[in-house]
């Protein structure tokens, strides 16, 4: 797969290479999303993710952060947004974008945090004490569960991108 | 508050004849277990008509912590089928029934109980059994034969699958409605109370967006007494918030002397183990499988 540095159109140049592993081809899910849709987006994300050959409990994982994501463009971001799911080199990824303004929110942080990030980025919710924070416990979760996160703020809004490594079965 | 009117499984006394609806199999067997519990803890004899069938009557009691066992071999509980008691040959006669009924009042009184508690599981009703537009008059009957009585009696309607018209006919026969005290229920989501063993029982998916109810299940569930559980054997997505704020509340029992059982799914319990619920002193997490 030579196609690095996959972004959304219209999303300004600001994922940096080796993060922006891009689809070999359309995504397998691409779906729009807002507060009444999203028992949809999660059904849709738990079939795609487990035809991808992901075990119940990684497929569970995939769901917890397609709906943080999405739960964050909704609650703190512009109210809606727009995931796609795609497969290549072994991951699966979970990218969920909106064109809200970035709204200071807190890091992802966990194993999976990816750093060196844009601006807005920094806001830390206390990685120590990750389960007081209201606002950023699910992006601490997302961390938790996800192989890699990153997260990209561009002018035309937000991007984070989650993968998920692909153990055969 | 709660979302409906209705009087809790565990207010009712003798003389009672209650109409109990319920939407699944699982509140049915929840709602029973506190009748039952409720009646041999007074020193009541106890009968359950299903069409469950013993077996599954006993393994559903046995399973919410009933002593179904030594109840049986003291006769103090029996659970049986409607057949030979309120039909004969799968037809049915108001009647007979209400003798049936009168028989057992004057016989629990002779082996020296104090009461008689009977639940009905009324599933009979919706199979082609000759006699079926008695029940009304059967409902009336029972009005008589508990009069003066230290009985009560507990008709079982599933609301999804009796009509309408039925239901309204037979309620005004009945001195009370019971239903489990509900949260919050739609097509994903079911947040209620749970009786047998006290606590809330949540189905479906549970995501921030249904917080409110969960907040008021989990502030009624931290004012009952004794130890509790929150089944969410049927969920089957829980978001981070939502997580977040039952471990919140278990803790909280938890410190105060309370055992608090999270009973969920491998899946879901994996985000109570993220925020280091296994290892929470007072709380018991409980995976299905196990």
């Amino acid at each position: 797969m030579s196609d690095q540095g996959y972004r959304p159109a219209g999303q300004p140049g600001r994922a940096e290479a080796g993060r922006g592993a891009g689809p070999a081809g359309p995504p397998s899910l691409d779906q729009n999303f807002d507060a009444g849709s999203l028992y949809a987006l999660r059904a849709a994300v738990a079939a795609h993710a487990a035809a991808a050959g992901l075990s119940p409990q990684r497929v569970y994982d995939v769901v917890v952060t397609a709906h943080e994501l999405a739960a964050n463009s909704v609650v703190h971001g512009p109210g809606h947004g727009r995931l796609r799911l795609w497969a290549g080199d072994g991951f699966l990824y979970c990218q969920v974008s909106d064109d809200g303004p970035a709204e200071p929110e807190p890091a992802v942080t966990g194993n999976a945090a990816e750093t060196g990030n844009a601006a807005g980025a920094g806001d830390a919710a206390g990685a120590g004490m990750p389960w007081h924070a209201e606002h950023g416990h699910g992006l601490w979760v997302v961390g938790q569960v996800a192989d890699k996160v990153s997260v990209d703020h561009g002018r035309a809004g937000t991007t984070v991108t989650a993968s998920f490594g692909i153990t055969p079965c | 508050m709660t979302a409906d009117a209705s009087t809790q499984v565990t207010e009712l006394t003798a003389d009672d004849h209650a109409c109990l609806t319920f939407g699944e199999a699982e509140e049915l067997f929840d709602l029973t277990a506190a009748f039952v519990r409720d009646g041999l803890a007074a020193g009541l004899k106890v009968m359950w008509l299903s069409d469950a069938g013993p077996g599954i009557a006993v393994k559903e009691l046995t399973r919410r912590g009933i002593a179904v066992e030594p109840a049986m071999a003291a006769g103090q509980l029996a659970a049986d089928g409607c057949e030979g008691r309120l039909l004969s040959g799968q037809a049915f006669s108001a009647d007979a029934a209400v003798g049936w009924l009168s028989g057992q009042v004057a016989a629990s009184r002779e082996q020296g109980f104090r009461g008689l508690r009977i639940a009905v599981d009324m599933g009979w009703a919706l199979r082609p059994v000759t006699g079926v537009e008695e029940l009304p008059r059967f409902e009336e009957g029972i009005a008589a034969a508990l009069a003066g009585t230290t009985a009560s009696v507990l008709c079982q309607y599933d609301r999804e699958r009796f009509d309408p018209v039925t239901l309204a006919s037979v309620a005004g026969f009945h001195t009370r409605s019971v239903a489990a005290a509900t949260y919050y229920a739609d097509a994903v989501l079911r947040i209620c109370r749970q009786y047998a063993p006290p606590g809330v029982r949540i189905a479906g998916e549970l995501d921030y967006q249904a917080e409110e109810p969960l907040a008021r299940a989990l502030a009624e569930a931290v004012r009952l007494e004794g130890d509790l559980v929150v089944n969410m054997e049927g969920l089957a997505f829980i978001d981070a918030r939502c997580t977040l704020m039952i471990a919140d509340a278990a803790r909280t029992m938890a410190a105060s002397a309370r055992m608090v059982t999270l009973r969920c799914p491998p899946e879901v319990a994996s985000g109570f183990v993220r925020l280091g619920m296994a290892g929470v002193p007072g709380v018991r997490l409980v995976t299905a499988d196990e």
